[in-house]
């Protein structure tokens, strides 16, 4: 059986120039990725996620993200909503940095309370990371603790996704066991939206997307492909 | 008063490039052109903050992006903008091959000396748009 | 490019893996056309050696042996040595790639191409290559293993 893959968070970071405190969302952002929480993040480039990229852009749908802005204005909370879709954690650096902005330094050169501000920012997010993967961490080791469970949730037919990021999720009935998929509401949604019709050539695009957060065994992909299109075909005639 | 040229980083995130754009377009902002140039975050225009959108409609702008992408020249057309100028930190990095740039928190020497290099290209625009030549 | 394309996405960065061409294990795709054979870098190897500023083939008339080094890619991260994946001569190199390296970035199955080599070996030398399916098994293990690092 494949490895499941793992759950990672989007952080992105508005890297404001203007101001200090956008410089300390993307030093904070990239401290969490090079050394914080390697394996569990993923950074979004906000430039290339505005002006189009649509890898940036379908992970940020499917994944949870945590967008860090330096100022009220929350271009990247903002930017990521627009495009993808709510941030399941918004910060505001402005709002819990040093209360005196000037003594952060300027954006081009943080001073020292800057940079303590970047750790202290990168602690918060790492934190919520933590909570986001349902992680509980040894702070002997620095390591997570592995098996620590995902919080226990009653299993609706369809919940957000007990990461708790706030990305519905389904059950269905593949082979005669229960499965629970992430993001199948919102896949289907989409697939609506854009007007596909359940077909073979659906059941394929719709395998793939399902695909970018779900693990699917390979024996057993036609299985998931035929359950998969029941609840689409069930989904189209509920919204007629 | 004469518009201010806007300088408009990519600053990506995922390269040192991106980095050497910011670093690139805070020593044309404050070092080599500080009256004539101001930088504008590449965000505030995609967001449609209102009085970006009356700066970016009056004043030219130069993109200054890391990669092919060219992130930063796009999202100044999409907001309506004009690109006069879009330069692309790889382009400057072939006309100084010695110079590989390496760190995105914190660019190194190598980084830092092509940002400069990259900064006085800059300022060869501005002065060329502005009709000013004038020398740090 | 019309063949069906393999695709794999981990985190937020997809590689796409051509099902009509031929892999070597560094990369190198091959394109059969008649005694001679196109050649270029893969979807994969290109993301992994990051934005290539110039690319440096050695010229029409170089003679190469399997594994030899047929191309050279200075990326701003690092310079890269492309191994030949076939012995045989080159006929052919990319002119669009002088003034515009970053093809091999953009399209790396199409306009990115490097060299066309007239193949002096092929029923030895194909035995050596990867076919779609396993390259494209390869590079979802690397790009796996490359993501948590």
């Amino acid at each position: 059986m494949p490895e499941l893959p793992k759950k990672k968070v989007g952080l992105i970071a508005c890297s404001g120039e203007e101001i200090p405190e956008g410089t300390i969302t993307r030093l904070a952002v990239r401290q969490v990725l090079e050394s914080l929480r390697p394996e569990q993040t993923v950074t979004i480039c906000l430039p290339l996620f505005l002006a189009g990229g649509e890898g940036d852009r379908a992970f940020a749908r499917f994944h949870p993200t945590i967008t860090v802005d330096g100022c009220a204005k929350r271009c990247a909370a903002r930017g990521t909503e627009m495009y993808s879709g709510k941030p399941a954690v918004s910060i505001v650096v402005s709002n819990s940095a040093h209360p005196n902005s000037a003594a952060l330094g300027s954006a081009r050169r943080l001073s020292g309370a800057g940079m303590q501000a970047v750790r202290d920012v990168a602690d918060q997010i790492a934190g919520h990371v933590d909570n986001l993967l349902g992680l509980k961490w040894d702070r002997r080791s620095g390591r997570p603790i592995h098996g620590s469970p995902p919080e226990e949730e009653s299993k609706p037919r369809q919940a957000a996704c007990s990461c708790g990021s706030g990305i519905p999720c389904q059950a269905l009935c593949v082979a005669g066991r229960e499965v629970t998929l992430i993001a199948l509401p919102l896949i289907f949604s989409q697939f609506r939206e854009a007007g596909k019709l359940p077909s073979d050539s659906t059941k394929t695009e719709l395998m793939q997307a399902v695909k970018i957060y779900n693990p699917v065994p390979s024996e057993e992909e036609a299985a998931y492909a035929q359950a998969v299109m029941q609840e689409y075909a069930a989904f189209c005639r509920g919204s007629n | 008063m004469k518009e201010k040229i806007l300088i408009v980083p990519c600053s990506g995130i995922g390269k040192s490039l991106g980095s050497v754009a910011r670093e690139g377009a805070y020593v044309v902002t404050e070092e080599l052109c500080p009256g004539r140039t101001q930088l504008m975050p590449l965000a505030l225009l995609v967001l449609g903050d209102k009085e970006t959108q009356i700066e970016l409609s009056s004043a030219g702008a130069i993109a200054i992006d890391g990669c092919v992408r060219a992130c930063a020249a796009k999202v100044v057309e999409g907001a309506g903008g004009t690109v006069a100028h879009g330069l692309q930190v790889l382009d400057v990095c072939r006309r100084h091959p010695d110079l590989k740039p390496s760190g995105i928190s914190e660019l190194d020497e190598s980084g830092h000396q092509l940002a400069r290099a990259l900064a006085e290209e800059v300022k060869e625009l501005v002065d060329n748009m502005t009709g000013e030549v004038t020398h740090a | 490019m019309s063949e069906e394309i393999l695709k794999v996405t981990v985190d937020k960065f997809t590689f796409l893996v051509p099902k009509g061409l031929s892999y070597s294990d560094a990369g190198v795709w091959i394109k059969l056309e008649g005694n001679r054979a196109r050649l270029g870098l893969s979807d994969f190897a290109q993301q992994q050696n990051g934005d290539v500023a110039f690319a440096n083939i050695k010229p029409v008339g170089t003679a190469l042996e399997s594994g030899d080094e047929f191309a050279e890619i200075e990326t701003v991260k690092v310079d890269v040595s492309i191994p030949s994946p076939l012995k045989g001569t080159i006929v052919e190199i990319n002119p669009s790639l002088v003034e515009a390296a970053e093809l091999i970035n953009q399209d790396p199955y199409g306009k990115g191409w490097l060299a066309v080599v007239e193949v002096a070996d092929w029923e030895s030398d194909h035995t050596h290559l990867l076919d779609a399916n396993a390259y494209f098994a390869l590079v979802k293990d690397r790009a796996e293993a490359e993501m948590k690092k």
